[in-house]
């Protein structure tokens, strides 16, 4: 998961500036302060191995990929093409819970310049006490408590840095919707929702958000687990002069989780990569294509990905230097001491050790 | 700071930017447990290998060239513990010696505590009290980094061999200038051998006016103010300017020789007399043709006199410095080779008779570009015979590999300033009382005016400072064509 805000809180922006709802940064900094509070003159241990967090797809039986490729020719009308992307880490475990660092990125090109906002890092300390004030504080500070079903209100501690990423994630994309007019909006990942983390009607009004300012989302998936035939539909790629889109039909998924993008295979050049593209349904067939059209006659294109998404990822990522200074800041700010604990893999297997995420 | 690894003498100390070491600066390393600290000197500052920095840098450049532009919002303010960490470096230090018990040893042999050994700059005062660099004649060399004053003493730079080198424009006249007033501010007799005339003004101040040491300051000029009559002078020194200056061939000296004890023992050892002997000399052709020859080089170089009143400028001027403290400058500007090899012969030979007969107790001796006028035979007899003398040997050149590799090796302090070129750092690192790495590393980046010192005079611990300005007339610049013209 990557994920930035697009707009920023303050009026310096770029951007198309409408009336921006500045609650949730605040609440992010806020929370983060607050959390890291409780955690303050504390022994904290640092994270020995970055654990990711996978939603497992489920697979749709009746998928099929239609061989036929839509040819496409790049339309180089001036058009804005903006992405999204946050990114969260864990940095390291106290006694009561874990201390996590999130960050989100958008960046836009625009008169054929590529620029880019970054909001964050926020920093949490999320306990078992704490994880229902942090992320439902958080949720209603802007989204509509409508939206957060109550089951879905108790995360579990280890899902925390994603939820609260794919929290800010949703916001950057909202203020994307609401304030890019014209252009075309890139999402990591799909426009699959009914998921823990995104709600069926969170989805559709970011879209329709989009819509109104005729803006198409386009979401790309770096990685996909759709299979026809037993085989990755990504893998499937025709012998056709690229770039091209192979469609797909019979995306359904088990209720409550729901597509509401039409999926495709993308393949934009001739790198011999392809990504599973979700281009918002409720957009006419045409415009779809038109859209994908526009993003390669104005985006530039590494490995048939487009470089506004990269580069949002690119900004969110943590790098090594940041966790570094993170740790610095909370050990100077807020007098947590580090704590060495043995990393149990390696104390009991050596080098055969490899940590919990290869156990 | 933190010890990060020591291999050899060499200690790599992990250093955050609020701490701003550099170059040249002291550490002590404390170890509590062990009860002693080791002094280390930093000779590189690298930047310390974080991980993610190339990630870092990296992603601000996604167009190969110009840099994304972008606005970040961080609200934590974690933005300042980035770079400070990005700004990390490592310091690479040379371990000087360990200090125990208020005492200073040149040991390193042990190591200190990683986790418990803190670390501190060590100003350059504390390091000389330390290394009890102090006496009763302080010579200010210039100010160091944390604003305290360099101060060696004279008695340090006694008896000893010195070399002050740097490229060209960076100070070294300077900083001999600077030596040798304060040698005779102590009394001192100084002799200079003046290739460009630009020591022969510094008994007046910049605007033209005395100085202190106007009274002490003996300018001599070959054949105009310093002039020596043949009955001054010591048979050997005669024929030292006849070997090794007019490279006279063993048969004709042995008959100059007979000639010159025949014309004084008659008590008419003249100039005039000279020439009318050697005109009658009965002797082979040649050799007659050899003496002649020389002879006429004598006369022809203006140096020589057969009024006594006009050769007594240097004896008279010795005397001077002698009871008083003087610098006797021989300005060798506008000097031929052979008439500049024939003077420097004299005043060499006239120094080792009048140090040989106690005349004078002991002379510093300045040599500038000393490969222009010195004989390769002196090199050695320099660094040995006349030292005993009491011939204390300072040379200035922006040719190190013009002054041979015995004088580094035996040279007590060396006045280092900067060097750009490989070759000149390697010859001026074969010195015996300094390291290679220290050479190659401070001096490459050394400031004008800012000079290395190493050896006897700061107790062999390297102290860079920049050479304090003085009120003299230095005449050292070079004139240049396009100054002054609009």
């Amino acid at each position: 998961m990557i994920e930035q805000y697009t707009i920023t809180t303050t009026p310096k922006y770029n951007f198309p500036q409408p009336s921006i709802d500045t609650t949730l940064p605040q609440r992010f900094l806020e929370q983060s302060l607050h959390s890291l509070k409780q955690v303050q003159h504390q022994p904290f241990q640092l994270n020995q191995q970055f654990q990711q967090f996978h939603i497992s797809e489920q697979h749709p039986s009746n998928l099929q990929l239609k061989r036929q490729p839509i040819t496409l020719k790049p339309d180089h009308q001036e058009t804005t093409i903006a992405a999204v992307d946050t990114s969260t880490i864990k940095i390291g475990e106290t006694s009561t819970g874990i201390i996590i660092a999130i960050r989100g990125a958008t960046t836009w090109k625009q008169n054929r310049r590529y620029r880019y906002t970054r909001l964050g890092p926020f920093i949490f300390h999320i306990t078992e006490d704490n994880k229902n004030e942090v992320y439902n504080t958080l949720e209603k500070s802007y989204f509509n408590t409508l939206y957060s079903s109550n089951r879905h209100a108790t995360p579990h501690l280890m899902q925390m840095p994603t939820r609260l990423a794919s929290l800010l994630e949703r916001w950057l994309q909202t203020m994307l919707a609401k304030t890019v007019d014209h252009g075309l909006i890139l999402f990591d990942g799909s426009l699959t929702s009914g998921t823990i983390d995104t709600p069926v009607q969170r989805m559709k009004d970011i879209l329709s958000l989009a819509r109104r300012n005729k803006s198409t989302v386009l979401a790309f998936s770096k990685m996909t687990s759709l299979r026809v035939n037993g085989y990755l539909i990504t893998d499937q790629l025709p012998k056709h002069e690229p770039p091209y889109l192979l469609e797909t039909t019979g995306v359904q998924f088990k209720p409550p989780t729901v597509v509401l993008g039409g999926v495709y295979v993308a393949r934009l050049n001739k790198a011999s990569y392809a990504f599973r593209l979700d281009i918002d349904r409720e957009i006419p067939l045409q415009h779809r294509m038109a859209a994908v059209e526009k993003l390669l006659g104005n985006d530039l294109y590494m490995q048939s990905y487009p470089e506004t998404l990269r580069l949002s990822h690119i900004l969110c990522t943590f790098t090594a230097n940041e966790v570094l200074a993170i740790k610095h800041f909370i050990t100077r700010k807020h007098g947590i001491q580090i704590i060495n604990r043995p990393d149990m893999h390696k104390l009991l297997f050596g080098p055969f050790g490899k940590g919990e995420i290869h156990s | 700071m933190k010890l990060y690894k020591k291999e050899g003498n060499i200690l790599q100390v992990l250093s955050f930017p609020h701490e701003n070491a550099e170059k040249g600066d002291y550490l002590l390393i404390e170890d509590p447990d062990a009860h002693k600290a080791l002094i280390a000197q930093v000779i590189d500052v690298q930047f310390a290998s974080i991980p993610g920095v190339l990630e870092e840098l990296l992603r601000t450049l996604p167009d190969g060239g110009e840099p994304i532009q972008g606005e970040d919002i961080d609200p934590l303010e974690i933005a300042p513990h980035i770079t400070y960490i990005q700004d990390a470096s490592l310091l690479i230090c040379k371990t000087r010696a360990t200090l125990e018990n208020e005492a200073l040893s040149p040991s390193s042999s042990w190591l200190p505590s990683r986790s418990q050994s803190t670390i501190k700059k060590l100003s350059v005062p504390m390091l000389l009290k330390l290394a009890k660099v102090d006496g009763q004649r302080p010579i200010i060399v210039g100010g160091t980094k944390d604003s305290s004053l360099l101060t060696i003493d004279a008695t340090a730079v006694d008896g000893t061999l010195n070399i002050v080198t740097g490229k060209k424009g960076c100070g070294k006249s300077h900083l001999s200038k600077l030596l040798m007033a304060s040698l005779i501010g102590y009394k001192a007799t100084v002799v200079i051998f003046d290739l460009n005339g630009e020591y022969t003004n510094i008994g007046l101040t910049k605007d033209g006016k005395r100085n202190m040491y106007y009274d002490k300051i003996h300018a001599l000029t070959p054949s105009q103010n310093f002039k020596v009559a043949l009955d001054q002078l010591h048979l050997n020194v005669v024929m030292g300017i006849l070997i090794h200056a007019l490279h006279l061939p063993a048969t004709s000296s042995r008959e100059f020789r007979r000639l010159w004890k025949n014309l004084k023992e008659k008590g008419c050892l003249t100039l005039q007399e000279m020439g009318a002997a050697i005109r009658d000399l009965k002797c082979n052709q040649h050799v007659r043709d050899a003496l002649s020859s020389r002879y006429h080089a004598l006369v022809n170089s203006g140096f020589f006199t057969d009024n006594p009143a006009e050769a007594t400028l240097l004896d008279e001027s010795l005397l001077k410095a002698r009871d008083q403290g003087g610098a006797i400058v021989i300005n060798l500007r506008n000097t031929s080779t052979i008439d500049r090899q024939i003077v420097v012969e004299y005043v060499l030979g006239k120094l080792v008779d009048s140090l040989q007969s106690w005349k004078l107790k002991a002379t510093f001796l300045f040599a500038e570009e000393a490969h222009l006028y010195l004989r390769e035979t002196y090199w050695d007899d320099i660094v040995t015979r006349m030292r005993h003398f009491g011939i204390f040997t300072t040379f200035i050149t922006n040719q190190p590999d013009t002054i041979r590799e015995s004088i580094y090796r035996q040279a007590d302090n060396i006045f280092l300033f900067n060097f750009t070129n490989e070759h000149d750092l390697d010859v001026v690192s074969r010195a015996a009382r300094v390291d290679a790495e220290t050479v190659r590393s401070i001096a490459r980046d050394l400031p004008p005016q800012h000079c290395l010192t190493l050896g006897k005079v700061v107790r062999d611990f390297p102290i860079v400072a920049r050479v304090r300005a003085l009120d003299m007339k230095t005449m050292g610049e070079t004139r240049l064509f396009f100054k002054n013209i609009n």
